[in-house]
């Protein structure tokens, strides 16, 4: 047989998104792979130069997709660190509460998107319907369900309106019950078993080399997760587990994002009780004149002028669903970031594509892909 | 650390019947749950957001989903209401997409005609900062969010579209922000001043006022400053610091400080 390349995307059922998998192959095994990103890169670091620190927030929902609120979280803990602000505690808080159900929610998404790959429409759609309840509860606090704009410089924009925690709560009775009907739809059935197991292996070992994190380090057996290893927000007062598996195959990912979900209702248990006892403000109270405001109107250009505002940098490094995502930023003492830079975990997880689809079938690439989570958003940034 | 598993436990791949009737179980049961309502609603003829809803919808089986009054501020089309906008731009200040244009409409007054936000929804990224920036609470966020149309000059609304909208009774974002207790002030750097009266003319709230100050007596040989003998002073409580003052300052002797 003759080896060619073939395109699977831009536009492909596979990618998920804008992106290019060329796959050399002969027959249907899969010689070579070569991952192109870069088809929706909109320049997110150069635009965040020129806007306050609050707008940046509306470009980190845009980031990625699905994920909206881990990225809010990763470029606000950089913003505060840069600009000397502690945020008070229940926002923090919320914060958590809102990373917690946006992984559940990233999470489900993955999950009705990777069983599709399988063909299997039924657990799409259940997929599908069960993110919605997380939306609803999204639009519920913050009055939007994919690009929130919720969390400040300072704090968060809003409190949770009143019966909130109950409703939340229930939506989690629901969610517990439905992960174990999607185990018994999935791990339950010889058909998905034997299109996953063996399928995609990377070792530990390979994941530490190529950078990848998140679920496919964890699937691999190394317990990382950076909640627990460098603990941000609260998460240093909840207690949870580490999800981790062995077979670092398509099955393993499953597994570890399906017990994620499972830890994330745990966590959000314990968010809710703290929420309903603990009243607070939203706002740092130490805030400067032109960060108080969800705006910074004119003068402050003169205002900076007269009263020298300290500079500094921040770095923070968030776990998203994804994977490990880091923000680095500068204030030179200025309204404006001075640089902005982002560390997006799932480019490093398509950039090791050779790692684990050399050696398989081509029918096996969307399975893997699938496992992998790709949120082409955060890639191309 | 956990071990990552399914959730009941037992191993079904060791037994070859509970590996096809499991999951064809679950399936009939999710079958005969969409037999009595479906999930999902007929959304041009009925739509979630519709009062009817409010109470329905439930985190249950056999009801349309939803958590119940998830509408209260959710952030669409804005409203206006022109008869207490202020124009003091904090809007058109406060977009990050620069969407918000302060035109001019119509008023009783010709000399001072009044300047309105219009929002061109092409650009509009829905963050809400301007309703948030908004002081006197007359541009909210509305539930409306069908906004399809054929022409790209349509996505540009106006003022008094945007006032129709609020004519329209929908639901409002009832969110509004307060200002921290030490807010900051506009303060005055004296010797600069030259009394020219902008700042109190163009203050929106009209919360600036020019007192008068004692004219020095001029030593021998030395020349007095052309200036007139007035300064601005700021009523802190009406004051919604919008920094127009600022703007229009022609010497920049008015800036944001403390007041002790």
């Amino acid at each position: 047989m003759s080896e060619m390349w073939i395109n699977m995307g831009p536009q492909h059922p596979m990618t998920h998104g804008l992106w290019n998998l060329r796959v050399k192959i002969d027959g249907e095994m899969v010689l070579d792979v070569d991952p192109e990103m870069g088809y929706l890169h909109r320049g997110i670091e150069k635009i965040s130069e020129d806007r306050h620190y609050n707008e940046v927030i509306t470009l980190m929902d845009r980031c990625c997709y699905v994920a909206g609120f881990a990225w809010e979280h990763l470029y606000i803990l950089a913003a505060e660190q840069a600009l000397h602000i502690r945020p008070p505690e229940r926002a923090e808080y919320l914060r958590v509460m809102s990373d917690e159900f946006q992984r559940i929610g990233s999470h489900l998404m993955w999950y009705a998107a990777f069983v599709q790959d399988l063909g299997l429409m039924s657990p799409f759609l259940y997929g599908m319907r069960d993110r919605d309840l997380v939306l609803d509860l999204f639009q519920a606090y913050t009055g939007a369900r994919l690009t929130y704009e919720y969390m400040r410089v300072g704090g968060v924009r809003n409190d949770v309106p009143p019966g909130f925690t109950d409703r939340a709560r229930k939506v989690l009775d629901w969610l517990d019950d439905r992960y174990r009907e999607y185990d018994a739809l999935c791990m339950g059935s010889t058909i998905f078993r034997e299109r996953c197991d063996d399928l995609g292996i990377l070792k530990a070992n390979d994941c530490v080399a190529h950078g990848v994190t998140g679920p496919m380090l964890r699937a691999a057996g190394v317990r990382r997760d950076l909640r627990k290893d460098r603990p941000y927000a609260v998460y240093k007062q909840i207690d949870f587990d580490v999800a981790q598996a062995d077979a670092a195959d398509v099955t393993a990912r499953y597994l570890v994002r399906m017990e994620e979900m499972r830890q994330s209702n745990r966590i959000l248990r314990q968010v809710l009780d703290w929420l309903d006892h603990h009243p607070g403000p939203m706002m740092a109270d130490n805030l400067p004149r032109w960060l108080g405001a969800p705006y910074a109107p004119i003068g402050n250009e003169g205002y900076l002028l007269k009263r020298s505002y300290p500079k500094g940098t921040g770095f923070s490094a968030v776990e998203e669903p994804h994977g490990e995502a880091c923000a680095y930023v500068v204030n030179e003492g200025a309204l404006h970031p001075y640089r902005v830079k982002f560390r997006s975990p799932v480019f490093s997880n398509i950039s090791a594509a050779r790692q684990y689809l050399v050696g398989y079938h081509v029918a096996d690439i969307p399975p893997i892909m699938g496992s992998v989570d790709v949120c082409v958003g955060e890639v191309d940034r | 650390m956990t071990e990552a598993k399914t959730s009941d436990g037992e191993n079904a791949a060791d037994n070859p019947i509970l590996y096809v009737a499991r999951p064809m179980a679950t399936a009939a049961r999710q079958f005969a749950k969409s037999l009595r309502r479906p999930s999902t609603i007929v959304y041009p003829y009925e739509r979630l957001e519709d009062p009817r809803f409010r109470d329905q919808v439930a985190v249950e089986p056999g009801r349309p989903i939803g958590v119940g009054q998830v509408w209260d501020n959710y952030r669409g089309v804005h409203a206006l209401n022109i008869a207490t906008c202020i124009s003091c731009n904090l809007c058109a200040f406060s977009c990050p997409d620069i969407c918000i244009e302060m035109v001019t409409v119509p008023g009783d007054d010709p000399k001072h005609p009044k300047k309105c936000p219009q929002i061109d929804y092409g650009k509009c990224s829905y963050c809400g900062f301007c309703s948030d920036a908004c002081p006197e609470g007359c541009l909210t966020m509305t539930t409306r969010y069908e906004l399809s149309t054929p022409h790209r000059a349509e996505m540009v609304y106006s003022p008094q579209k945007l006032n129709e909208v609020f004519r329209s009774k929908l639901p409002m974002n009832p969110i509004r922000l307060e200002l921290p207790e030490n807010e900051d002030r506009i303060l005055l750097d004296p010797p600069l001043c030259i009394g020219c009266n902008a700042c109190a003319r163009d203050c929106p709230t009209q919360c600036i006022t020019m007192l008068d100050v004692p004219r020095p007596d001029a030593k021998p040989g030395e020349k007095l400053p052309k200036r007139i003998w007035k300064e601005p002073v700021v009523n802190d409580s009406d004051c919604v610091r919008c920094g127009t003052c600022i703007s229009v300052c022609p010497k920049e002797c008015l800036f944001w400080g403390s007041r002790p």
